[in-house]
């Protein structure tokens, strides 16, 4: 048991220091999980429409060197 | 940085065991001709001068592995792995800027996968109409796995996409697209992908939480 305030005080710091690590490592695997997305069941839509315009000829491999 | 360790039953095949498999292959007696065309021409002496103009297209077959061996690794003249489509609809940001500059090269350094840019008015158009929760995610770089659409269709991994528009500075848009032809490049054979997506890209697991804070790529991007 902690007898002196100060203590107390580092006990409180460390745990606001872990806390804050924990924050942060949370809140950046948030983002790359924003930015890198995996597609599952939920994005068949969306995949299908990507496909059937490449089967259908309105999206052909792109041959430029440069984007438009 | 650390490499993280492979876990256990990763289906990844080492390089290395690829090539011994060659090698296996190349020394039983019935086994293809030889991949080089120097070792070619010590075995066939009478070749002719006008076959040789047909030696890279027969070097590209006899790089094939004969027909009983083992097929445990997806084979590297197997044609594309992915489709890569570019979703852009015009946002002035810096990952646009960045795209824009960057594109040719990033075509280059994917020469052999067909890559798709949907224009100004077909990414609109897609958007509204299939992925409004994807408005203002944009410019967008989709990847599909055609391996996995082939095995089991889009009911489950079939791909994963870049959402560049997220990124806010120039520096952490360049840094994601350099990661995401690295990734492309390094994981062409990969036999479990959305694995290597959940360890490399996403940093899921302990070893990824320790390398959001030490590694730069990901405490760049992740920021």
């Amino acid at each position: 048991m902690p007898e002196r305030w100060s203590d107390y005080l580092s006990i409180l710091m460390g745990a606001l220091a872990v806390g804050y690590i924990v924050y942060e490592i949370d809140r950046r695997r948030r983002k790359l999980h924003d930015v890198w997305d995996v597609l599952g069941g939920e994005d068949a839509e969306l995949t299908i429409g990507l496909v059937s315009m490449v089967e259908s000829g309105e999206l052909q491999p792109y041959a430029g060197s440069a984007l438009s | 940085m650390a490499r993280s360790p492979r876990a256990s039953g990763t289906s990844r095949r080492p390089r290395a065991e690829t090539g011994t498999r060659r090698e296996a292959v190349g020394s039983r007696p019935t086994e293809a001709p030889p991949r080089t065309v120097a070792a070619r021409r010590r075995q066939v002496p009478a070749q002719s001068p006008a076959l040789e103009e047909d030696a890279g297209w027969e070097e590209a077959r006899v790089i094939e592995p004969a027909a009983d061996a083992e097929q445990s690794t997806r084979p590297a003249t197997a044609g594309p792995r992915f489709q890569i489509f570019i979703i852009d609809a015009g946002w002035d940001s810096p990952a646009h800027r960045v795209l824009h500059r960057n594109f040719g090269l990033l075509r280059d350094l994917q020469r052999g996968e067909p890559i798709y840019v949907l224009s100004r008015e077909k990414s609109i158009e897609f958007i509204r109409r299939h992925a409004s929760s994807l408005l203002g995610k944009d410019p967008i770089i989709a990847v599909h796995d055609l391996e996995a659409l082939g095995a089991s269709g889009t009911a489950g991994f079939h791909g994963f996409r870049l959402h560049l528009g997220l990124l806010s500075t120039e520096q952490q848009a360049l840094l994601a697209l350099q990661a995401f032809s690295r990734f492309l490049n390094a994981h062409r054979q990969s036999l479990d992908l959305e694995a290597e997506i959940r360890r490399n890209l996403r940093r899921e697991g302990m070893i990824g939480a320790i390398e959001i804070i030490l590694h730069h790529e990901p405490r760049e991007i992740g920021g």
